[in-house]
C-alpha cells in the first residue's frame, strides 16, 4: 500500500481556551482529490494552516508524503503548493514579477521559471495584464494568480483554501480542468470550499469538520450510505446530494444552537 | 410587521449634524474607538504599544511642541518689541511648513483611522466630512502646529496687549486653514497614489521638486558668516542681518502677504498701525483661504462618499485583446541568478521603485543635507565634523525601511513562510538589498556633502567610513529584531490611513539614538583631543562586533519567526 500523501494523528490546535481543531485524524491517499468541508468557523482554515506549516499544532502529528512535517519542513514545503486564505500575493508586483519571485523562492532555474511563468499566465488568461500591479487585479484574477503561484514548482500535494471564492464561471471551469489534469498526473489535492457542487463533481473523498471535530470521513458514496441508513425504510433507496449529506451530518444549524426567535421584522 | 420596529428615520434627522441619528453615530464611533483601545490591551504587545504612544505623546511631542511653542513666542515677542514686523511672516511660514510637511514624514508611524470604512453605514455627507476633520485633530502636526500658534499668540499678546484679540482671530483662521489644508493635501495624495498614472506623475513632480529645491542652498549661502561669540557681536550680527536681508525680505513680503502665512502675520501688524480695514481684509482673506481648503477637501471627500472606483481596471472595449508577442518574462527579470537571495532583492527593488513614500523617506534627508550643510563653508572657522554629520543625517531615511522589514509585505508574507526558504535567508536578502541602497544613498550624500562643506581630509573620510561600517550592521541587527518582534502593517500605496506602531517607532528611535550617540561620542572625544585618527580603529572594532551580532541575530531569526509566526501573520496579513 502506498504511503499516505497527507496523514494526521490527533491534530489539535487551541487558542487560549478555545479549541479550534480537536483530535483530527485523517489520511489522504496519493493522487486523491480530497474535499475538506465544514460550516464557517469549524476549523477548516486552521487545519490547512497547520498542514502547510503556517500554524503550529498544539498537539498531534502531521506527515506529508510519509515524512513528519516538523523536522522536514523545508524539504516538504518544496513538495507542496498552497493557495492560502489570504492568497499570499504581493500587491506592488506585476503578475510575471510575482511568479518569477515565487519560482526563484522554490529554487527553479531561470529558464524554467520564465517558461512556466509565460505558460501559466497564458493559461490563466492573465498574459494581457502584464503591466498591471497585483493590487489592481480583481479578486478573481488574484485567485488565478495565487493558483498559478501555487503550482509553478510542480508540487506533489496541493492545498487549496477556498480557491473558487469570487471566481467567475468561466475561470472556475478553467481551474477545474487544470486541477483534473494535475490529478491524472498523480498530484494529491486537498480542497476546502463552500461550493458543494464542485466537491461533488471533483472529489472522490470527503471529510467534514464541525466545531473543530472530524464528524465524517470517507468516499462520498459511503457517506451517502451512512446518512441514508438513518432514514426511514421508504427513503433508503434514494441518492442524496452532497448538500443533503452535509446538512444531515452537521445539522441545518451547522452545529450551532437553533435561534430562539425568528427575525419577524425583516420585510 | 410584528417584532422590532425599525421605522426608517426621517430624512431631516439623518442629515442634521446634531440630530438623533447623528448623535447615535457619534456615540457609536466613540464606542468603537474605546473598544479598539480596550481590546488592544489584551496582549502584551498592545500594552507596550499604548505605553509607547503615551510616552511619544507626552515626552517627545509634548516637549518638542512646548519647545517650539516657546521658541515661536519668544521670537515673536522680540520681533514685535523691536518693531521688526517684516520678519514676523517667517515664523508663520515655518509653522505652515511644519503643519503641512510633518504629517508626510510621520505618515507611516501614525495610526490613522480609515474613514472610508464608515461609508457602508447610513452616514450623511456632512457628518462624514466633519468626522474626517475631527479625526485629523489628533494628528501630531495639528498638535505641534496648534502649540506653535498658541506660542505666537502669547508672544504677540505679551509684546502688545492691544493685539490680543486680533492675533487670536488671525491665528484662529490660520490654524483652521492649516487643519483643512493638511487634510485636503492628504486626501488628494491618497487619490493620486491610488492609480498608476497619477502615481507616476506624482513621482516625476516629486523628483523635479527635489532637484529644484537643491538650488535653494547655493542661493542662500554665498558669504562667510562670523559666528557671534559675545553679546556685542550678536547685536552687530543681528543688525547686519537686518541690513543685509531686510530689502530682500521686504521684496518677498510684497508677494507672500497674499498667502495665508503672510496674511496671518500682516493682520495684527496692520491693526497695530491703525489700518483696521486692511487688518479686517487680511483676516477675511485668510477666511477665504480656509474656505477654499475646505472646498478642496469637500470635492475629494464627496467623490469618495459617492463611491468612486480607484482601481485601474481597463475600460470595456469591443476590440479583441492584443496578444502579447514577446516573452514578457524576460524584461522583468532583474538581479540575475536564480538564487533565493536574488529573488528577494529583485522583489525589494520592484517594490521600492513603486513606493513613493519609501523613496521620499530615502530622499528627504538627502535634500536636507544639501540645504542645511550649506552653513559649513560660510562659517569663519571650518567645522571639521560637518562631513560625517551630513552623512550620519542622510542615513536616517533608512530607519522606517530597515526597522520594519516585513511591514509592506501584506499577504505576501505568507509566501515567505510557505516557501522552502528559511526566514533568515529572506532577511539576509533584504539586508543585502538595503545595504546596497544604503551605499548608493550615502555615496550621493557624500558628493552633496563634499560639494557643500568641502572635501574632507583623509582621516575624516576614513573615520566616517569606519563609522558607517559600524552603523550599517548595527541598524540591520536592530532592524531584523524589531521587524520580527514589533512589526506593523504598512500600506505602501498610501501616505495616510496607515496603522502605524508607536512601539516600533519608539524602539527604532532609541536604537537609532544609541547608534548615533556612540558615533557622536567617539567622534567628539577624538576631535576634542585632536586624535581623530583614533576613531578609525575604534569604529572598526565596533563594526566587527556589530557584524558578529548580525550573524548571530540571523542565526536566531528562524527560531524567532517560527515562534512568532502567528503573531506576525495576524499583524501583517491584514486586509486593506
Amino acid at each position: 500500500m502506498d504511503t499516505a500523501a497527507i496523514q494526521t494523528q490527533g491534530l489539535t490546535r487551541r487558542f487560549g481556551d478555545l479549541t479550534a481543531v480537536e483530535n483530527v485524524t485523517l489520511s489522504v491517499a496519493p493522487g486523491q482529490f480530497f474535499g475538506f468541508l465544514g460550516p464557517n468557523g469549524a476549523g477548516k482554515s486552521t487545519t490547512i494552516k497547520m498542514l502547510t506549516g503556517l500554524l503550529e499544532p498544539t498537539e498531534g502529528a502531521i506527515q506529508i508524503l510519509g515524512k513528519p512535517f516538523g523536522s522536514n519542513a523545508l524539504e516538504l514545503k518544496q513538495q507542496i503548493g498552497v493557495v492560502p486564505e489570504g492568497m499570499a500575493l504581493f500587491g506592488r508586483l506585476t503578475a510575471s514579477e510575482y511568479l518569477h519571485f515565487v519560482g526563484r523562492m522554490y529554487g527553479l532555474d531561470r529558464a524554467t521559471t520564465l517558461q512556466r511563468t509565460e505558460e501559466l499566465l497564458d493559461f490563466m488568461q492573465l498574459a494581457n495584464e502584464h503591466k498591471k500591479l497585483v493590487t489592481d487585479f480583481s479578486h478573481g484574477m488574484q485567485k488565478k494568480l495565487a493558483l498559478a503561484a501555487a503550482v509553478i514548482h510542480g508540487p506533489k500535494v496541493l492545498f487549496l483554501d477556498e480557491p473558487f471564492e469570487g471566481v467567475d464561471a468561466v475561470a472556475a471551469g478553467m481551474l477545474k480542468s487544470m486541477l483534473s489534469g494535475m490529478l491524472t498526473r498523480g498530484v494529491t489535492i486537498f480542497l476546502t470550499t463552500h461550493v458543494l457542487e464542485i466537491v461533488e463533481r471533483l472529489c472522490s473523498h470527503v471529510a467534514i469538520i464541525s466545531k473543530g471535530r472530524l464528524v465524517a470521513n470517507g468516499p462520498i458514496e459511503e457517506l451517502n450510505k451512512g446518512v441514508v441508513s438513518m432514514l426511514p425504510d421508504a427513503a433508503r433507496e434514494q441518492r442524496l446530494t452532497l448538500e443533503e449529506i452535509f446538512l444531515a451530518i452537521v445539522g441545518a444549524t451547522g452545529g450551532r444552537e437553533q435561534p430562539t426567535q425568528e427575525l419577524s421584522w425583516l420585510a | 410587521m410584528a417584532g422590532v420596529n425599525l421605522e426608517p428615520a426621517k430624512e431631516s434627522a439623518s442629515r442634521s449634524l446634531l440630530g438623533r441619528r447623528a448623535r447615535a453615530q457619534y456615540a457609536a464611533l466613540a464606542g468603537l474607538r474605546w473598544h479598539m483601545l480596550k481590546n488592544g490591551l489584551r496582549t502584551a504587545g498592545g500594552v507596550f504599544e499604548l505605553g509607547a504612544r503615551a510616552f511619544a505623546l507626552l515626552f517627545i511631542f509634548g516637549v518638542m511642541g512646548l519647545g517650539l511653542s516657546i521658541l515661536m513666542g519668544v521670537t515673536a515677542y522680540q520681533l514685535i518689541l523691536r518693531g521688526q514686523w517684516i520678519f514676523l511672516p517667517l515664523l508663520f511660514w515655518a509653522v505652515f511648513l511644519l503643519w503641512q510637511v510633518v504629517p508626510i514624514l510621520l505618515a507611516s508611524f501614525q495610526e490613522q483611522f480609515d474613514m472610508s470604512s464608515l461609508l457602508r453605514f447610513p452616514l450623511s455627507f456632512r457628518l462624514f466630512y466633519l468626522l474626517y476633520i475631527v479625526f485629523g485633530l489628533t494628528d501630531i502636526s495639528t498638535i505641534l502646529g496648534g502649540m506653535c500658534c498658541i506660542g505666537l499668540w502669547v508672544g504677540t499678546s505679551l509684546a502688545r496687549s492691544d493685539l490680543m484679540l486680533w492675533s487670536a482671530l488671525s491665528l484662529g483662521c490660520f490654524a483652521t486653514f492649516n487643519i483643512l489644508m493638511a487634510r485636503a493635501v492628504f486626501a488628494w495624495i491618497d487619490r493620486w497614489l491610488a492609480q498608476r498614472k497619477t502615481r507616476e506623475i506624482m513621482g516625476a513632480v516629486f523628483m523635479l521638486g527635489f532637484l529644484g529645491l537643491q538650488l535653494l542652498n547655493p542661493a542662500f549661502y554665498q558669504k562667510k558668516i562670523v559666528v557671534p561669540v559675545n553679546a556685542e557681536q550678536r547685536i552687530a550680527r543681528q543688525q547686519q542681518l537686518v541690513e543685509e536681508y531686510g530689502p530682500w525680505v521686504n521684496r518677498a513680503n510684497a508677494v507672500q502677504k497674499w498667502f495665508p502665512p503672510g496674511l496671518a502675520a500682516v493682520a495684527p501688524r496692520r491693526f497695530a498701525e491703525q489700518h483696521t480695514v486692511t487688518a479686517v481684509g487680511s483676516v477675511g482673506m485668510l477666511g477665504v483661504y480656509a474656505l477654499a481648503a475646505g472646498g478642496l477637501l469637500m470635492v475629494r471627500l464627496r467623490a469618495e462618499y459617492r463611491g468612486e472606483n480607484l482601481g485601474s481596471a481597463p475600460h470595456r472595449t469591443d476590440a479583441p485583446p492584443k496578444r502579447k508577442e514577446t516573452v514578457l518574462a524576460e524584461d522583468t527579470w532583474v538581479l540575475g541568478g536564480s538564487g533565493v537571495i536574488g529573488a528577494v532583492m529583485a522583489k525589494e527593488l520592484h517594490c521600492l521603485l513603486r513606493t513613493l513614500p519609501q523613496l521620499y523617506a530615502l530622499g528627504a534627508p538627502l535634500l536636507l543635507v544639501l540645504i542645511l550643510s550649506g552653513a559649513g563653508p560660510s562659517l569663519s572657522h571650518p567645522f571639521i565634523l560637518a562631513f560625517p554629520v551630513s552623512l550620519i543625517y542622510a542615513q536616517l531615511g533608512f530607519t522606517k525601511i530597515i526597522y520594519n522589514n516585513f511591514g509592506a509585505e501584506g499577504a505576501g508574507l505568507q509566501m515567505m513562510f510557505l516557501s522552502p526558504t528559511p526566514i533568515r535567508t529572506v532577511l539576509l536578502g533584504k539586508n543585502i538589498f538595503h545595504a546596497t541602497v544604503y551605499a548608493i544613498v550615502l555615496l550621493i550624500a557624500s558628493v552633496f556633502a563634499a560639494l557643500r562643506v568641502g572635501v574632507p581630509t583623509g582621516v575624516v573620510l576614513a573615520a566616517t567610513v569606519a563609522w558607517l561600517l559600524f552603523a550599517l550592521p548595527s541598524n540591520l541587527v536592530a532592524g531584523n529584531l524589531f521587524s520580527l518582534l514589533v512589526p506593523y502593517r504598512v500600506n505602501p500605496g498610501r501616505m495616510t490611513r496607515q496603522q502605524g506602531s508607536r512601539a516600533n517607532a519608539l524602539v527604532s528611535l532609541l536604537a537609532q539614538g544609541a547608534i548615533l550617540a556612540v558615533g557622536a561620542t567617539v567622534f567628539g572625544l577624538c576631535a576634542l583631543f585632536d586624535r581623530l585618527w583614533l576613531a578609525i580603529p575604534i569604529f572598526l572594532g565596533l563594526a566587527l562586533c556589530a557584524v558578529s551580532c548580525l550573524v548571530w541575530v540571523l542565526s536566531l531569526a528562524d527560531g524567532i519567526a517560527n515562534r512568532r509566526r502567528e503573531a506576525l501573520l495576524t499583524t501583517l496579513v491584514k486586509r486593506d
